[in-house]
Parts: structure tokens; C-alpha cells; sequence
């Protein structure tokens, strides 16, 4: 499925566009570092990204969508498929990574990189959408309060 | 340039001299006669109770029984003094008791060298806000990049005395102003030039906006920092989106061709390079000079010592240089306005300190050097010819006045004439303190 916005397309990841994507992966991770030091990045994470985001664009329980523009990947979304165990709804679909380029900012880039992969969810059976993302990033609290998100569960952490 | 490093260590040495000797650089003077015992019953209790009691029904009239109209506060942490970095409050005085003493001699008005022992931004703020029933403005200095931006803003929001942050404003201002004679000079308009502002921290981050306002376009600027030139995939731009907001905003909207690199790629082609960066000389390389366009401009005006020095610049290529030193020639001092600005706020008592005054202020600098004849070596007037301050005095006044943000009315003709009375006396004062030896010549 394709949608555009102006002159971005957004579709399903490619395999051969791993290396791209991992590189916004890339400047995800190191953006929430800059949130929280608790998340200060591995200095292998560029491979072990590209490793992870390789698995998820050929898992059917994983959907990875870019948004592509003059031939180039300026966003990605990454979702993750899982089973409640104990919980109705049973199929909740997990956004675990999210980013768009700066330049590409502030066009709506983003919220339409969330409708898309929140109706291919829904699709794949998908009855709750929860996203991931530090507690200390208030740009993303506010990001998805605006579309109606929630909080739903507390991780509390230290280290030792 | 030997010679210059001897002489830029001779003027330390003087400085550190004299300083001892002098113990101060500036000082409180009465200014109403004490002609007998009786006087004190006036100037003090119990007839000054009458002048309170006024005040306190109106908190304004403070400005016309009082000296605040005339009165600035020179505020520092001493987190970024100079080329010297962050030295402390207290390290900071003998630079804001320079700064007042330029303030007094060149622009007429009063200020109190005011180092704080606040630098936590808020702290900073609250304790500038907290000031304001003394004085009639606030000229910020020497507070490091990026807590000053976010200070400046929030006392300009907050105040209602006018805040200027010398470093940014300033240097922006004066920039500006011997860039409108530079570009001239060599034939060229402000759009379509492509300038480099290389160093991104106060004063070329205010610079830009102070372009743009004057016609330039955001695209043809390109900023380089300590990682390089500013573009939108750096690696670091998200850490300047939380971190450094204002860099983030202009990665994104200068550099309209996405040029890439470091100091090398960044010189490359450019028409302009504004450096306000680290103490020269060898900061630039001669062959980054000739890799310039033809007739390039060069400003080099890291503090005390350029970027480089512009006789190397000269022989790399560049056609107009400048710097912020008195003894090399086209001084691109903030001296140059900061006197001025403050003369013509005060006398309108203005609210605020606009861009747009700004640009006014460096457009009559700027064609106060063109009616004398610009050459190479003159394309912005200097410290010495007093004259172009009441007439930008009279300038800034009367676009706070067009702009609604001047709290007493008068004419352009009016404010110069004020300024020129009110500047001539101090410069008379001293001249009459020096002359009558209450001023003591400098020790040999």
C-alpha cells in the first residue's frame, strides 16, 4: 500500500533499503540517549540494527514502513505484531521505532507515517496500537497524546 | 604579524599596569550642586521623602526625578569574557568597567558594571527582572552561548526596560554595518551574496537574523561551528534540537544548496566570511582565503586576537578585511554602536531594542563612512569620530518612535540635538577632570 504526501511516498521497507533505514534507527537511538544517559548507545548499534530491522522487514509478525522521497528514505516506522497473554484485546500492535529526517519535519510527515502503519495493524488484527518510546522524551508524550494516545504501562528503572 | 602579537602583548601589559594604578576605570560623581549644609535637607532627608512619596503613586515618574532614564546595568556571569571563556564574575569586572566606561564616554549614558554570581539561565533572568526599578535598560555581556539566547529572550519578555545582549545584538549591528560598505565597495548587493559566518555561537547566531532583516536571503548563509558546516543530516542535529534549539532552527533554514564538510568545503566560492570564533591567528588557513570568490570580503573579528591577520588575508586574496582591534584598520567594533543604541533608547525611553533598530542604527554608521569616501581600508568609521554617534542616536529614536515602542515622543532633530548635549558633556567632564588633574595621567 502507498500513500503520498506532495512528493513522499510511504510504503512497505525493502529489504536493500536495510542499511538506510538503520542509519534513522541510528539517529533515533542516539536521540533518546540525548533524552535520557540511560539509554546511551552501544557502540555495535549500527549492526545489530541493521540485523534487527533485516529480521523485522522479512517477519510477518513485524511491519516496517518508510516514507521515501527523491528516491531517498527520510522516515521509518517499525511495528511489532504480539499476542496479550492474559488481556483483551488479544493482538495489540506495538510501534517500537519512529522517526522522520529533521528536514522532513513539520509537514505532517509523521502523522501520516502513523495512520499507515496503525491501518495495516488494524488489518493484520490488531485491536489495541501501543507505542514504545522513553518516558523522558516529551516531544514524543506529546506526539501521541495529541492522537489520542495514553499511557499503559510503567517501566521504572536505575542503575546500579 | 610578529609585530602584532609584540603589540597585542604591550597593550596587556599597559592594561595590567595602569589598572593597578588607576584602581577602577570608572566612578560615581555627584551631579547637583552641594552648595551648603542645608543642601543635604534637599538631597536627602527629610526633603527627599517628598520626592519618594511622588514615586510611589506613579512608579514611572521615577524616570524624571530620578537618574534611572539615564542609568544601565552591565550584567554578567563571566561564563564566556572575551576570547577568554568562562573566567567567573569577578574576573569579568575589568571588561564591564570598560564597557562603561565607553558607554558614558562615547554615548553619554551612565552605567554600573554589574557582575553576577547567578548562572543557571533562570537564575540569571530573575535576578536581571528583579533589577528593574534602577535602571533604565540592561545591556547583557560576556554570558556563553546557548543559556544568553535564551536569557535575552525571556528578560526581553518579561522587562519592560529595554535588554540588549551586546555580544549578539552588537556585533550583529556593527557586522551589518561594515558589510553595507564592504559589499559596495566591491560592487555587490546584500541578496544573492553568499556569506560564511564561521563560528555559530552569540554573535553570528544574532547575526543572522540581522541580515535577513536588512534583505538578505537565509539560503545564501552557511554557518560553520567546531563540527563544521550547519546542515540539516549532521550527525549531531538532534542533539542541537534538544540541546541548541536556535542552531537546530537555522541548519534547517540556511545553506540552501546542502553544502557539506568542514572549514575547507565551507570557504569554498563564498563571497563573505564573518568569523566570530575562537583567537586567531592561524584559525584560517591563507589557501581557504584564496579559495574565495574574487574580491572577497573578509571579517575576522575573533577577540583579542583575529582569526587571522589581515595582512595574511590580504596576501591570500581577500580584497576588503576587517577585524575588532583599534590598531589594524576597518574596526568592526561593537563600540561602534553599542553607545549609540543606548542613547537614542533612553532618550525615547523605548520599551525594547528591535531588529529593525538594529538595522537603522548600522545603515547610519554605515553612510556616516560613505559620505567621507569608503576606501580599502575605510569602510566603517572609527571610535574617534564622535559625530556619527548623536546621528545614530537620533536614528534608533526615531524608529522606536515609528514603532510604537517609544514611551516619550520627539523628533529625529530633537534626539540628535539631546544627544549631542548629553555626549559633549561627558566628553567636556572628562576632559575637564583630566585637564584639572582630578585625573592623573597614566605612570611612565
Amino acid at each position: 500500500m502507498v500513500t503520498e504526501t506532495s512528493d513522499v511516498v510511504i510504503r512497505d521497507a525493502r529489504p536493500e533499503e536495510v542499511d538506510a533505514i538503520a542509519g534513522l534507527a541510528l539517529r533515533l537511538k542516539r536521540l533518546n540517549g540525548e533524552f535520557d544517559p540511560m539509554f546511551q548507545v552501544r557502540v555495535d548499534a549500527e549492526e545489530k540494527l541493521r540485523e534487527y530491522l533485516s529480521e523485522a522487514i522479512e517477519s510477518p509478525e513485524r511491519v516496517v514502513l518508510v516514507a521515501v522521497a527523491g528516491g531517498k528514505v527520510v522516515g521509518m516506522v517499525k511495528a511489532d505484531l504480539v499476542d496479550r497473554l492474559f488481556y483483551v484485546p488479544k493482538t495489540k500492535g506495538e510501534i517500537v521505532e519512529f522517526y522522520v529526517l529533521p528536514e522532513f519535519r513539520r509537514k505532517r510527515l509523521g502523522e501520516e507515517l502513523m495512520e499507515q502503519i496503525i491501518k495495516r495493524l488494524n488489518k493484520e488484527g490488531a485491536d489495541i496500537i501501543a507505542a514504545e518510546f522513553p518516558a523522558l522524551n516529551q516531544i514524543a508524550v506529546s506526539f501521541y497524546e495529541k492522537q489520542g494516545f495514553r499511557g499503559l504501562v510503567y517501566i521504572y528503572a536505575k542503575t546500579l | 604579524m610578529k609585530k602584532q602579537k609584540m603589540e597585542t602583548e604591550r597593550f596587556g601589559k599597559l592594561a595590567v599596569d595602569y589598572s593597578l594604578f588607576y584602581a577602577g576605570k570608572v566612578e560615581v560623581n555627584p551631579k547637583v550642586p552641594v552648595r551648603d549644609l542645608s543642601d543635604f535637607s534637599i538631597w536627602y532627608t527629610p526633603g527627599v521623602a517628598s520626592v519618594s512619596r511622588i514615586i510611589a503613586e506613579n512608579e514611572d515618574l521615577s524616570f524624571r526625578y530620578t537618574g534611572r532614564w539615564n542609568t544601565i546595568a552591565v550584567v554578567s556571569d563571566g561564563s564566556r569574557v572575551l576570547g577568554l571563556g568562562d573566567i567567573g564574575p569577578a574576573a569579568s569586572m575589568p571588561v564591564m568597567e570598560g564597557k562603561a566606561l565607553i558607554y558614558k564616554y562615547l554615548g553619554g549614558v551612565n552605567a554600573v558594571p554589574l557582575p553576577i554570581d547567578a548562572h543557571k539561565p533562570e537564575e540569571i533572568v530573575d535576578m536581571v527582572k528583579k533589577l528593574e526599578p534602577a535602571f533604565g535598560g540592561i545591556n547583557l555581556e560576556d554570558i556563553a552561548s546557548p543559556k544568553c539566547f535564551y536569557v535575552l529572550d525571556k528578560c526581553r519578555e518579561e522587562m519592560q526596560i529595554p535588554v540588549w545582549h551586546d555580544d549578539q545584538q552588537g556585533t550583529a549591528g556593527v557586522t551589518l554595518a561594515g558589510l553595507i560598505n564592504a559589499l559596495t565597495f566591491t560592487g555587490r548587493k546584500l541578496r544573492g551574496t553568499k556569506i560564511l559566518l564561521f563560528g555559530a555561537g552569540a554573535a553570528n547566531i544574532a547575526t543572522v537574523p540581522v541580515l535577513v532583516a536588512a534583505g538578505a536571503d537565509y539560503g545564501d548563509l552557511i554557518l560553520v561551528d567546531s563540527k563544521g558546516i550547519l546542515h540539516p543530516e549532521r550527525e549531531d542535529i538532534d542533539e542541537l534540537l534538544l540541546r541548541h534549539p536556535l542552531k537546530y532552527e537555522l541548519a534547517l533554514k540556511t545553506n540552501k544548496e546542502r553544502r557539506k564538510g568542514g572549514s575547507k568545503e565551507a570557504f569554498e566560492d563564498v563571497d563573505v566570511v564573518i568569523g566570530a570564533s575562537k583567537p586567531g591567528p592561524g584559525v584560517w588557513k591563507p589557501e581557504w582565503i584564496r579559495s574565495m570568490a574574487e574580491d572577497s570580503i573578509v571579517f575576522a573579528l575573533a577577540n583579542p586576537v583575529p582569526e587571522m591577520w589581515p595582512e595574511e588575508a590580504k596576501e591570500a586574496g581577500a580584497r576588503i578585511t576587517a577585524t575588532g582591534r583599534s590598531d589594524f584598520a576597518n574596526q568592526v567594533n561593537n563600540s561602534l554602536l553599542f553607545p549609540a543604541m543606548f542613547r537614542g533608547v533612553l532618550n525615547v525611553r523605548a520599551r525594547t531594542i528591535s531588529d529593525k533598530m538594529a538595522v537603522m542604527a548600522a545603515m547610519e554608521i554605515a553612510r556616516f563612512a560613505e559620505e567621507r569616501g569608503l576606501k580599502e581600508d575605510y569602510i566603517i568609521p572609527t571610535m574617534e569620530e564622535w559625530e556619527f554617534y548623536p546621528r545614530v542616536a537620533a536614528v534608533v529614536a526615531e524608529e522606536a518612535v515609528k514603532e510604537g515602542l517609544a514611551r516619550v515622543k520627539m523628533t529625529k532633530d530633537e534626539a540628535y540635538q539631546k544627544s549631542v548635549e548629553i555626549i559633549q558633556k561627558a566628553r567636556q567632564t572628562l576632559d575637564l577632570h583630566c585637564r584639572e588633574k582630578l585625573i592623573l595621567p597614566p605612570p611612565e
